[in-house]
């Protein structure tokens, strides 16, 4: 036994040195917004880098072991929560072997915890209702309200993980709320426009945007969320549209447009791709522009 | 493209009624109020205090473990029964050499996962293969707070050798376990009591070292199973992972085992009154992805995965040396969000050997996948095994997974 360790121990010796602690705060985040938020309220004194791109379904990431990489390093991750992540974010978190950031630490923030939640299903819970998030509406983060929640959150833990930068956390996270007040009058403006605007979703993931802009979602084209329709779906949803005069499809940009085109087309409406995230498109940058490019597409319509 | 003009107006009626639930209708705020919005937030930052707000936790049971269940349930025909099979392979039974067919259960698994304390995650999977009673197929336990990229597991686990050995039955692509598997490893594959120590190094890209020791009993298996309990086998493995672009995926991995096999003639369950034969096993695999992270265009991707095992058994009293290998190499492509088709060949005995004779199994399938949680596929095969000519078989399989639903490993 003592010759198995014999060998063992200089590689003990060599794993325990490991890399010295960088300076910044090394974050990660699942989604390219949260990694937005994070970039503006800790400035230069993080690191961050999103796990999954703003063009992919952050529901299904491939969890590539060379993910383990960045969160084996990570002195703080953030993510959406309240399941999304489910599919793949939970083994990269244990296989990353970083006690950092393992739930309960201080550096495993759930952005969840930070918002009200919409939607949680009442009753009993069952998958027969689809592939529901048992723990309410996960798209939480297009209300700039509740991003402005989740910066606050990302900014009071990184002034728990790096207190000597905390006056430039608050500091930063007051010139977000800067930035976002300076959009306020025409982000209003626009929702004000689309009030009481009827719309079709492909999947049951605008609750919150409905209720910032006060939309009325008539119907989905999914049969259930995460579930494809079946043609009686289809055709009972496009008489539905006629009958009330529903003028836009919405869809998100990384889901395939092939059947919801045909709905829109049959149904006399437009399908609008609404990006949910940044990075959707090369030209939405940040969360600013991200709400800028949803509020003008569906103003299009209007 | 959709027909909507042939449905009738009755359609319409019921539709009306049901539109008015499912809005979603507020106010939106004025101009003034956003602003007061992120005031109010802002204000409070002073002190910079809790920002979060108490959840009620989902359902009544906190601190009850992530439990699941799978059901994989197959009809069948054969031409006539296998000589042997691996354990969660389907078994219809019937007389020997005769044809074969019909319904079989081909496995329920029931999993347990759950964080035991701030150290340690723990998983527990019984499994029931061909109803043939409970067995215990993993239960470890699992270091969350070692420094360093270090991971310590114990336990009964399913060993690090090659890719399709850790996998449960429901993660494959396949209804049969490869041949490899269950000439190399056995026919419930590599798992036996035991620890394991993992290093994820510190370095730019993915490289993992798993060394680990394992009590594997008396017989279950070709290539270990002969060793005393003083003697147990050893197993190194090296896996690395390389992301070609954001689409293209390669993982690579190598293993080596050392051990005892039983000596010829043991029967499982008998007493071991010495050290079998020595034996050496040596493996590699590689998987191949394609998978466009955007998925607008369409849901094309294609999975290629072969694995090479090559087994020394060295010669003592009784028995002389042997040298035998084999591999399988298999390509699976979805074509549509819900289809896989995919196809494998399965190769033993190249070189061949008195322990391993020469054989071969060619393996076609088509898979439908409703939703994340059930699945339906049809397998046809050949397979040229056993020396009592080929075996035609075709397996219509059913699974299903209610409770809590893992997440995929890559």
């Amino acid at each position: 036994m003592w010759r198995c360790f014999k060998y063992l121990l200089p590689l003990l010796a060599l794993a325990q040195a490991g890399p010295a602690r960088a300076e910044p705060v090394h974050i990660v985040t699942s989604i390219e917004t949260l990694a937005d938020l994070a970039r503006a309220v800790g400035g230069g004194n993080v690191k961050v880098l999103s796990l999954a791109r703003g063009y992919q379904d952050p529901h299904f990431v491939e969890a590539k072991p060379s993910l383990l990489v960045p969160l084996s390093q990570a002195d703080l991750l953030v993510y959406v929560g309240l399941d999304l992540e489910i599919g793949w974010l939970p083994p990269l978190v244990l296989g990353s072997r970083n006690p950092r950031i393992q739930a309960g630490a201080k550096g495993n923030l759930d952005a969840s915890a930070a918002i009200d939640v919409l939607d949680v299903p009442a009753g009993k819970v069952d998958r027969g209702q689809g592939d529901i998030h048992a723990r309410g509406n996960p798209h939480y983060w297009l209300p700039p309200v509740n991003a402005l929640k989740v910066a606050k959150a990302i900014a009071v833990r990184l002034k728990e993980i790096d207190p000597a930068h905390g006056a430039d956390y608050e500091a930063s996270l007051q010139a977000l709320g800067a930035a976002f007040k300076a959009r306020a009058g025409e982000w209003s403006r626009k929702a004000a426009a689309l009030k009481g605007m009827k719309v079709v979703a492909y999947h049951k993931s605008w609750a919150y945007l409905s209720s910032w802009l006060g939309l009325r979602e008539v119907g989905y084209v999914e049969l259930k969320p995460g579930i494809s329709p079946d043609p009686k779906h289809l055709a009972e949803l496009i008489l539905l549209m006629k009958a009330e005069s529903v003028r836009a499809l919405v869809i998100e940009s990384f889901y395939n447009r092939s059947i919801a085109g045909q709905v829109a087309d049959a149904a006399g409406a437009r399908m609008i791709v609404l990006p949910s995230d940044v990075g959707a498109t090369p030209r939405i940058r940040s969360y600013v522009e991200l709400v800028d490019a949803v509020l003008d597409a569906l103003a299009a319509v209007k | 493209m959709i027909a909507s003009a042939i449905f009738p107006a009755a359609l319409l009626a019921t539709q009306l009624a049901r539109a008015g639930p499912i809005s979603t209708t507020s106010e939106p705020p004025a101009p003034g109020e956003l602003v007061q919005q992120f005031d109010d937030l802002l204000v409070t930052t002073a002190p910079l205090a809790q920002a979060h707000k108490a959840q009620a936790p989902a359902g009544g049971g906190l601190m009850n473990p992530d439990i699941s269940v799978i059901f994989d349930g197959v009809a069948g025909a054969a031409n006539r029964t296998r000589a042997s099979s691996a354990g969660d392979d389907p078994d219809f039974g019937g007389p020997a050499g005769r044809r074969t067919g019909g319904f079989a259960v081909q496995e329920v698994e029931v999993g347990f996962q759950s964080t035991v304390d701030p150290y340690f995650s723990a998983n527990v999977f019984l499994t029931i293969p061909n109803l043939r009673g409970i067995e215990v197929e993993e239960a470890y336990a699992v270091t969350t707070s070692l420094p360093a990229g270090l991971q310590f597991k114990a336990g009964v686990f399913r060993s690090a050798a090659g890719r399709q050995n850790e996998q449960h039955l429901h993660l494959q692509d396949f209804s049969l376990r490869p041949l490899v598997n269950q000439a190399y490893l056995g026919g419930d594959g590599l798992r036996s009591p035991g620890a394991q120590l993992s290093w994820l190094m510190p370095l730019p890209f993915f490289l993992r070292l798993t060394g680990e020791i394992l009590s594997v009993s008396p017989g279950a298996g070709p290539t270990f199973g002969g060793g005393l309990r003083s003697s147990p086998a050893f197993l190194g493995n090296v896996k690395t992972f390389s992301a070609l672009g954001e689409a293209w995926s390669l993982f690579l991995g190598g293993s080596a085992a050392a051990g005892h096999a039983a000596p010829a003639g043991f029967t499982e369950g008998a007493e071991l009154t010495a050290n079998g034969p020595r034996t050496f096993l040596a493996g590699g695999d590689l998987y191949l992805k394609y998978m466009p992270p955007n998925r607008v265009a369409n849901y094309l991707a294609l999975a290629f995965q072969a694995e090479y095992f090559w087994r020394r058994t060295f010669a003592d009293g009784v028995n002389s040396a042997q040298s035998d290998a084999g591999f399988y190499a298999q390509i699976v492509a979805q074509l549509s969000r819900r289809w896989h088709l995919g196809g494998r060949f399965d190769q033993l005995g190249l070189p061949a050997s008195a322990l391993q004779p020469k054989g071969d199994r060619i393996s076609a399938m088509a898979t439908f996948t409703p939703s994340e949680f059930s699945r339906l596929r049809l397998q046809g095969q050949r397979e040229k095994v056993d020396g009592g000519g080929p075996i035609y078989e075709a397996l219509l399989l059913l699974e299903f997974s209610i409770g809590a639903h893992g997440a995929h490993p890559f």
